[in-house]
């Protein structure tokens, strides 16, 4: 399914990032950080009016050439982002919204631990687990 | 951001300026080659007209031509077809023109502040402020240099008209022979170049193009006069409006004067030339040859790039021979001036004056108003009319009779075909054509109105013929030509644009012409704030084929990305990365260099390790390879600092790569600093003093300080404790204010806030702990410490002014130094990954001091030693190329300060001063050495051990002392005995024994030895060490005997002995020195002694004799508690001896007149002994000794006394807590009762009192690698009270525990009667009589016996004593075996018995008949006499003395 999973913090440093074909890491830490831009751009653009009332689900934030990003940002700023291959079009709107409604409930997991220190990087075998889940779907 | 000069109008309007060629005759040519010109070089700098023209358009509307350029070059004709793309020359002459332009070093950085990002650009910037954000633009020159450079080498194309040539200018030298001849032949070669078809290129606007007529005149050489007539000859010939002269080089050409006169044409002209000389200087200078090289070296290469400059295909003219520009220039080679070897700037128009360049400038303005304008004007006209007469016909109509009729033309519809996609090709007469031309007229004339609408009649034209490249380049210029319009009637299409160049792109292949479209369109939308569109188009014509192209565009997306009204900063790294891997491709590394330096702010320190990686190791790339070392090292260095989340083997590259940077790198006077491995600064220990000797032969050394012990903060507060107790000792028990404890380790745990102190002469060691991040091994070698001493040399010079000798102390005390040390080794890398990521890596670096002094020059000279020892870390030898040697500081971040509310909100750092140690002058130094010592011992076990002090330094040391956590385990001996060698009492007892008289019987009177406690008592704990005269010489040792004794306790037990020294001579720095000794002792059981007391019932036989009449019996139970099975056979008790103020030990009762007592395993004797009252001797203990072997021991004497006293000692000490505890117990009673029973209890007690000190000693027999060994040992037991049994085995600690548990529950007063079984002991009674007594009834029926009743006042206090013999059987217990007797005479007594008084009364009991009968009923009562009677209680009469009267 996804080919990277990102979490990145409100500061806009990375939490958690994984993708699957680990010899291009590079590529896509790249392409994650990119779409911040846009990330941040449609935060703003929804504007600070609607408050707490804010769709999560940021949608599609740009088409690559091979990947289509999506992204997510939580009422702390908290991004997610998931970067899908263009080839693969089965995948709808639907199905990455579920994805990212996933993602962020095994992130409020990882928060709700108690030994987990805010800010430090995601190590938590639940949430590698479901990452590795929504990433090993690619069939 | 590329921020033209100009505004945007004028970059756009800049890009299509009419054109006009040059032909010029040799001899002109070499006039203006005087001011190393060409001439259209010449006129260059004139070309943009100040003036405004007019123009009247068809309609006869005077139109203005405001600012207008005009672009004037020689003409190069040429064979060659018009090419979809750049000829690599071309290509070659960008790359040039990017590369030459480089930001300045140094040059203004801005910063520009977007969200939490803050960054610079590297050049100059515009400011312009919103309310959001700081909008900086800079400016990328390189980049216009590039377009400007890339518009001017547009190739012709015969689709467009823009740059094809509009007129020329024929230039004839009025130095010619005939003038007009030339003229005549310059005319007939323009006419062939255009219209013979030998050359395609240049093309040219118009077939009837526009000719002018120049006459040059040189000032310098010329007849002026002349050159009018020749002028007035041409005005006729070729009417006023079409001919010029020139009149230019007033100056003479040597004529040197300091006149400057600005050089237009540097700007203009060539601006590539400049950094090619400076390029080219550089190179010379490198490359020491003759003068001529280098300016041959730097000519060629100007005039490649004139030439360059001049027609762009290089090819073609180097091939070609005829060349108007090549022969003169040979000429210019071959004349070198040696004055000015390199030429320069001030060479250009070297010969004009300000006048000729106002003639020049006037010459252009006349041209262009009369002969250029004019002909415009015309020639649109011209156009109008045509199409006007053909307007007539529908446009409909018009196509449908083409396609009918075939018509004039024949279109090469070739849309199936693949070769042409531009579409069908025109004939140059076409009408479609005519309309574009007209249009390009008026564009460049600035009627814009005029040219959208034809452009856009022609855009249409093409569009229905489907010709893709007429129709993409009207569209362009439709697009331009609406932007351009003042007033703005309609907005800018910007779809136009993007069809044009995706047509031009994508149909028609050419991909010049679509980045022209792209660069203009993209400059277009940046002005009017669509930054995201002209990012799109930008980002869009990045392509495979030019390296360079997509770099300088994506670089330009990148700044429309930062220029966003919310600026999308990472998006602008992202695509400054990805330009920089294009200009990396390109061969513009500087470019490369740049653009990734400018990401690299994004990146730099937000967690996105993996991007910051390869960005810092792109960044060393290129600094390398641009002979930037420090950077590329800095870069290289970035990457292995951060904790790298880099595969091993990616590690390995990197370190590889940064190891031969780093060893390529010129090498600075100072070693540089490595990164890597990390020192952990606050882990570094610091040791003072020598590394110590454990052993040497059989003498086990002091343990001491060492790195290898781990720091413990229990430990270390109790040896601050024992140095307090040595201190306080030291100074007649006073803590002097200054006091510090002695550290000889620092580390980080330690109190590291004051400077420590160093001896001179001994080593510091420093430990530091290095950590290799990577998950490559790192090997290091020839570790190394540097450090720097600096001396203190103020004292010094001071006691030379008051005339004072130094002397040695006082220059020694000025060796006050700072110590910096860092940290020098090599390591070198091998690619062997570690399974272990943290490999920690201990080294040790140990270096001495030596201080000397130069007395003859009263100047302090230190002179250091250094010697370090090397460590190696992995021995594998790899890759010894790779080896490269720097340093590290070692510097100590003190402790985090978290005091007050300032320390608490803020990071602060305490000071760390382990590493900066005071010199100080010689102290004594002491090694103390233990022979014979034990491991192992049994409970109780006295061992004899021998202990050594060496006085290893120069300096005399005194005050020995020491202090122990078991001040029991140890004695030094009471006198001063002289030292015997430990061989030569190999097998003799550690006891002092005297042989026994023979005579004397086992068990018979003991002997006794008084002692006065003051021989033996000493402070508690410190124990000063009886050296003979009380100091060690330097050099100097002694040997003392030392006596230990195993403790009571079984398991092992650690002991720590704290040696203490001074200086004999005071007032140093240092006030004393420590050396400790930690030694474990395995104890294990031996014997158990339990003893209690009681009162002897028996009076005493001989009561005068003793002086006293008081009497105990003493029971000792001695249980053999060993439970080694091998070691110990059996324990022989020899001798038990006691040692009190009061009793001593008197008499042995030995029932089975056992000779010895011996107790194998398990085994438990009872012994029993008589104890007597000794005579009061105020403080001093009796010693009684009763020995039951063959020897007697003096138990008074050195260890056996020794040992007695500090038992004692220690247990006063122990028991001063427990009392405590019981005394707050007891409190709770009200205080009227209190006051009584304590009057009475203690009266009571003292009556109890014992206070007997039972020692016991023994033997055990010991088979040991089968040799049999006597080990000895004594047991101590003080029994303090009769009847209480007293072990020597130390109580468990839980009886501690329930005295705490019983302190809550006694909440009810006791009762306030006294103990009932403490008062009866007050008076001890005994009854005498005989055993059986024969009486014949039948002579007398009653039988009267005396008995004796002994009545003993136990207590010191005077006692009532009531006897009471009425018989009474009230109590049902009592033992009646027979009729009962009666007591005769006086049966009740009141009496009173002073202290310790023996009174007997004489009883008459009277009894009837034959039978056994209880003597022991009288009934005593006692009260001590000041109290009432509420405690008048009976006394008891335990046993029963029984009576038999037989009937005789």
């Amino acid at each position: 399914m996804a080919v990277c999973i990102a979490v990145i913090a409100k500061e806009n440093y990375p939490l958690y990032i994984r993708s699957v074909p680990t010899q291009n890491e590079l590529k896509f830490h790249y392409t994650v950080h990119t779409s911040l831009d846009v990330v941040e751009e449609k935060i703003s653009a929804v504007g600070k009016a609607l408050g707490d009332q804010r769709e999560l689900y940021l949608g599609l934030l740009y088409p690559t050439e091979d990947y289509k990003v999506y992204g997510y940002v939580t009422n702390s700023k908290v991004k997610f982002v998931i970067v899908v291959d263009s080839s693969n079009t089965s995948l709808r709107d639907n199905e990455i919204r579920s994805m990212f409604r996933k993602l962020h409930n095994s992130f409020t997991d990882v928060m709700c631990n108690p030994f987990h220190n805010p800010g430090d990087p995601i190590q938590s075998k639940a949430f590698d687990g479901i990452v590795s889940g929504m990433m090993v779907q690619t069939g | 951001m590329a921020q033209c000069v100009h505004s945007v109008q004028e970059f756009v309007q800049d890009s299509f300026v009419p054109m006009v060629a040059v032909l010029c005759s040799e001899e002109a040519e070499r006039v203006t080659r005087k001011n190393n010109l060409s001439f259209d070089e010449l006129l260059r700098p004139f070309c943009r007209l100040t003036s405004e023209g007019h123009i009247r358009d068809p309609n006869n509307q005077v139109q203005m031509v405001k600012n207008l350029r005009i672009c004037i070059n020689s003409i190069v004709p040429s064979p060659s077809s018009a090419s979809a793309s750049l000829s690599p020359a071309q290509r070659r002459l960008l790359d040039e023109v990017v590369l030459f332009c480089q930001p300045q070093e140094g040059a203004v950085t801005s910063v520009i502040t977007a969200g939490d990002y803050d960054f610079n650009f590297s050049s100059k910037f515009v400011l312009q402020g919103t309310e959001e954000h700081t909008e900086g633009l800079s400016t990328t020159p390189w980049f216009e240099a590039y377009r400007e450079t890339f518009l001017q080498s547009m190739p012709a194309s015969d689709h467009e008209f823009l740059n094809h040539y509009l007129a020329c200018l024929l230039v004839v030298s009025s130095s010619e022979a005939v003038p007009v001849e030339q003229f005549l032949k310059l005319s007939q070669e323009q006419h062939r170049i255009q219209h013979s078809g030998e050359y395609t290129h240049p093309k040219w606007f118009i077939p009837n193009t526009l000719k002018y007529y120049v006459l040059l005149h040189d000032m310098s050489e010329g007849d002026e006069q002349r050159a009018d007539a020749v002028y007035e000859d041409m005005k006729q010939r070729y009417g006023p409006q079409g001919c010029y002269l020139l009149k230019m080089n007033s100056r003479t050409f040597l004529a040197e004067t300091d006149e400057q006169i600005p050089d237009p044409w540097s700007q203009y002209l060539h601006k590539n030339n400049l950094h090619n000389q400076v390029s080219i200087e550089q190179s010379v200078s490198a490359v020491p040859t003759s003068n001529n090289v280098p300016y041959v070296c730097w000519a060629l290469k100007l005039w490649m790039n004139t030439l360059v400059h001049h027609n762009l295909q290089l090819e073609t003219v180097s091939s070609s021979g005829l060349l108007l520009g090549l022969p003169t220039v040979n000429t210019d080679l071959k004349k070198p001036d040696p004055d000015h070897p390199c030429g320069g700037t001030g060479n250009h128009g070297a010969c004009l004056t300000l006048n000729d360049h106002d003639h020049i400038r006037q010459f252009i303005q006349e041209f262009t108003f009369r002969g250029l304008l004019p002909h415009i004007e015309k020639n649109i006209r011209q156009l109008n009319d045509q199409l006007v007469s053909r307007k007539g016909l529908s446009r409909s109509l018009f196509t449908a009779t083409k396609k009918w009729f075939g018509g004039g033309k024949v279109p090469e519809k070739s849309v199936s075909e693949p070769k042409s996609t531009c579409g069908l090709l025109y004939p140059p007469e076409a009408p479609e054509l005519q309309i574009r031309k007209m249009a390009d007229l008026c564009f460049l004339v600035q009627h814009y109105e005029l040219a959208y609408s034809c452009y856009h009649t022609a855009k249409k034209d093409f569009l229905s013929d489907q010709a893709m490249l007429y129709a993409a380049g009207a569209l362009e210029m439709a697009a331009v030509s609406a932007f351009l319009q003042t007033g703005a009637p309609r907005p800018y299409p910007a779809h136009y644009m993007d069809t044009a160049i995706q047509t031009y792109k994508d149909v028609c292949k050419n991909m010049a012409l679509a980045e022209r479209c792209t660069l203009l369109s993209a400059e277009i939308l940046k002005s009017q704030g669509k930054y995201s569109e002209a990012a799109t188009l930008l980002i869009k014509m990045t392509s495979e084929d030019s390296d360079l192209r997509s770099a300088l565009l994506l670089e330009q997306a990148a700044h429309c990305f930062v220029n966003m009204r919310n600026p999308m900063l990472r998006k602008f790294a992202f695509h400054m990365i990805l330009a920089g891997h294009r200009f990396s491709k390109a061969g513009q590394r500087r470019h490369a260099l740049r653009c990734y330096c400018q990401a690299m702010q994004v990146y730099k320190g937000r967690g996105w390790t993996l991007a910051e990686d390869h960005i810092n190791f792109t960044i060393g790339r290129q600094s390398f390879t641009l002979r930037q070392p420090e950077n590329a090292v800095t870069a290289f260095r970035q990457i292995l600092v951060n904790d790298s989340q880099q595969t091993s083997t990616q590690q390995g590259a990197f370190l590889r790569e940064y190891l031969y940077v780093f060893k390529v790198s010129p090498c600075e006077a100072i070693l540089p600093e490595l990164p890597l491995p990390c020192i952990q600064g606050s882990a570094t220990r610091v040791y003072f003093g020598h590394e110590r000797r454990l052993a040497e032969g059989e003498k086990q050394a002091a343990t001491h300080v060492s790195l290898d012990q781990e720091y413990d903060q229990d430990l270390t507060a109790m040896w601050v404790h024992l140095e307090e107790q040595l201190v306080a000792s030291a100074n007649r028990g006073v803590i002097p204010v200054t006091f510090q404890p002695t550290q000889y380790c620092l580390n980080n745990q330690t109190d590291n806030l004051r400077l420590p102190l160093a001896v001179v002469e001994e080593p510091i060691i420093v430990e530091v702990t290095l950590r290799n991040p990577l998950k490559v091994s790192l090997e290091l070698s020839s570790l190394s410490l540097l450090w720097r001493f600096t001396a203190d040399g103020g004292s010094s010079s001071k006691d030379e002014a008051n005339g004072e000798v130094v002397t040695n102390e006082e220059s020694l005390a000025s060796g006050v130094g700072i110590w910096d040390i860092c940290l020098l080794y090599k390591y070198e890398c091998c690619s062997v990954p570690e399974k272990n990521i943290y490999n920690i890596h201990r080294l040790r670096i140990i270096f001495q001091m030596t201080l000397n002094d130069d007395i003859i020059t009263n100047e302090i000279i230190p002179v250091f030693h250094l010697s370090p020892e090397e460590t190696k870390m992995v021995s594998k030898q790899t890759g010894l190329d790779m080896v490269v040697t720097g340093r590290q500081d070692l510097k100590i971040q003190g402790p985090r300060l978290n005091q007050t509310k300032e320390d608490k909100m803020l990071v602060r750092h305490g000071s760390d001063q382990r590493l900066n140690p005071i010199i100080t002058p010689p102290m004594p130094l002491m090694e103390v050495f233990f022979l014979k010592f034990p491991t192992a011992l049994l409970c109780g076990e006295i061992r004899k051990a021998y202990i050594e002090f060496c006085n290893v330094s120069a300096v005399a040391l005194c005050g020995l002392r020491v202090a122990s956590t078991h001040p029991s385990f140890f004695t030094f001996g009471s006198q001063v005995t002289t030292p015997v060698s430990p061989n030569s009492a190999e097998n003799c007892s550690a006891y002092k024994t005297l042989a026994k008289p023979p005579g004397s019987q086992t068990g018979s009177g003991a002997a006794e030895i008084l002692v006065s406690a003051e021989d033996f008592s000493q402070a508690p704990g410190v124990i000063e060490i009886p050296i003979s005269g009380g100091t060690l010489q330097p050099g100097g040792s002694t040997q003392l005997p030392l006596w230990l004794r195993g403790p009571d306790q079984e398991g092992v037990h650690e002991i720590n002995f704290l040696f203490y020294y001074e200086n004999t001579e005071k007032g140093g720095k240092i006030s004393h020195r420590v050396l400790r000794h930690t030694v474990f002792i395995c104890a294990s059981r031996s014997l158990s002694v339990q003893a209690s007391a009681c009162h002897s019932s028996v009076p005493q036989h001989h009561p005068s004799d003793q002086g006293s009449s008081d009497g105990a019996l003493v029971f000792v139970d001695v249980e053999n508690i060993n439970t080694s099975e091998a070691g110990v056979q059996e324990f022989h008790i020899i001798q038990v001896s006691s040692s009190s103020r009061h009793w001593r030990l008197h008499k042995f009762i030995n029932p089975s007149k056992d000779k010895d007592c011996k107790l194998t395993s398990r085994e438990r004797a009872k012994l029993c002994f008589r104890a007597i009252r000794c005579k009061l001797h105020q403080a001093k203990y009796t010693f009684a000794d009763l020995n039951l072997g063959n020897e007697q021991i003096i138990s008074s004497s050195t260890p056996c006394g020794d040992f007695f006293f500090r038992c004692c000692q220690t247990s006063e000490s122990q028991q001063v807590a427990p009392s405590k505890v019981s005394s707050y117990g007891k409190s709770q009673p009200p205080v009227c009762a209190e006051n009584r029973t304590s009057d009475i209890s203690s009266i009571l007690k003292k009556c109890n009192e014992l206070d007997l000190n039972i020692i016991v000693i023994w033997k055990a027999y010991v088979v040991e690698d089968n040799k049999q060994l006597i080990l000895e040992g004594q047991l101590h037991v003080a029994l303090q009270t009769v009847g209480k049994e007293a072990s020597s085995l130390t109580p468990r600690k839980v009886e501690a525990q329930e005295m705490v548990l019983l302190k809550f529950k006694s909440e009810v007063p006791p009762p306030v009667v006294p103990p009932s079984a403490e008062l009866s002991q007050l008076i001890k009674t005994s009854l005498q009589y005989p055993e059986s007594y024969s009486h014949a009834f039948v002579q007398d029926s009653l039988c009267v016996v005396p008995v004796t009743l002994t009545l003993t006042n136990c207590s010191l206090a005077q006692a009532d004593v009531i006897i009471d013999l009425r018989h009474k059987s009230t109590n049902p217990d009592s033992l009646e075996v027979y009729s009962p007797f009666t007591w005769v005479g006086q049966t009740q007594y009141k009496l009173q018995l002073k202290a310790q008084e023996v009174l007997c009364l004489t009883l008459r009991a009277c009894f009837l008949q034959a039978g056994v009968y209880n003597l022991n009923t009288p009934r005593v009562f006692a009260k001590p006499v000041d109290q009432g009677n509420l405690c008048e209680t009976r006394q008891q009469t335990s046993c029963p003395a029984l009576m038999i009267i037989t009937n005789a």
